[in-house]
């Protein structure tokens, strides 16, 4: 791993498009503006490891929840009528997309 | 095509049952193809069952059935590899998991299946209103309705 030390307000640059500066330092929390092309993904580690915590005991599920196999030539699930926004903006008005349905 | 799986044996999947997530789920990244199992119509509950891992399968479910006002965000680039032209047309599922007696559906990290392309990926939502484990239901209730 490379460790490059930085003070307040420095900066390093991840390629030619992405920044980290070091916004503010208080104890033993740092700050840290990030910038990046909308095209890369920015997270906290801790949320990738709880998807991927959740997935791993998904994937030891047991038990009848349904008895499933079989009729798998039918229909496909219903629609997700409102699920799913484009772009990483917040939008605050209820259900557009119900609207065009 | 035929599918082995330890749960259920060997089944049949039709080809339009059949999904490819390209970089995987999180945490199983090696397996690429699944098929979408579901028992009718009235189901509320699916499998994600791989077709390269006869014993990886996870269920899933429609967040929306649960959550009116779920709704995840998608990236433009996220939706130029899925093929996705439209949100609405997307298929957006969650991952079911079992814990304390309750179900509870991971809404930090949808699945999101562009049902033309039959291409999928896990989303990861940054938004704080969803997190890995909101509750569905309790598991009796569950089990009793799909009994």
């Amino acid at each position: 791993m490379l460790v490059l030390s930085r003070q307040r307000d420095e900066t390093i640059m991840i390629g030619d498009e992405i920044t980290l500066t070091i916004v503010d330092i208080r104890g033993d929390k740092v700050r840290v503006g990030i910038e990046a092309p909308a095209n890369v993904a920015v997270h906290r580690k801790e949320v990738y490891d709880a998807i991927r915590s959740e997935n791993q005991k998904a994937a030891d599920f047991s038990g009848s929840v349904s008895q499933l196999p079989g009729n798998q030539s039918s229909d496909g699930p219903r629609r997700s009528a409102s699920a799913l926004m484009a772009d990483a903006v917040p939008v605050r008005s209820k259900n557009p997309r119900r609207e065009r349905a | 095509m035929n599918v082995q799986t330890t749960r259920f044996g060997q089944v049949e999947v039709a080809e339009e049952r059949l999904l490819e997530f390209p970089f995987g789920m999180l945490g199983f990244s090696s397996y690429r193809s699944f098929a979408l199992l579901q028992p009718d119509d009235q189901a509320i509950f699916y499998w994600l069952q791989s077709t390269e891992s006869p014993e990886l399968a996870f269920v899933v479910t429609d967040p929306a059935m649960w959550v009116p006002d779920y709704q995840a965000q998608i990236r433009r680039d996220q939706m130029e590899e899925l093929g996705l032209a439209d949100v609405a047309d997307a298929q957006v599922l969650v991952v079911v998991n079992k814990r304390e007696g309750l179900l509870t559906g991971n809404m930090q990290g949808p699945l999101v299946i562009n049902p033309e392309t039959r291409q999928g990926v896990q989303l990861v939502l940054a938004d704080k209103r969803w997190d890995t484990r909101h509750e569905l239901m309790e598991l009796s209730a569950a089990d009793a309705v799909t009994a």
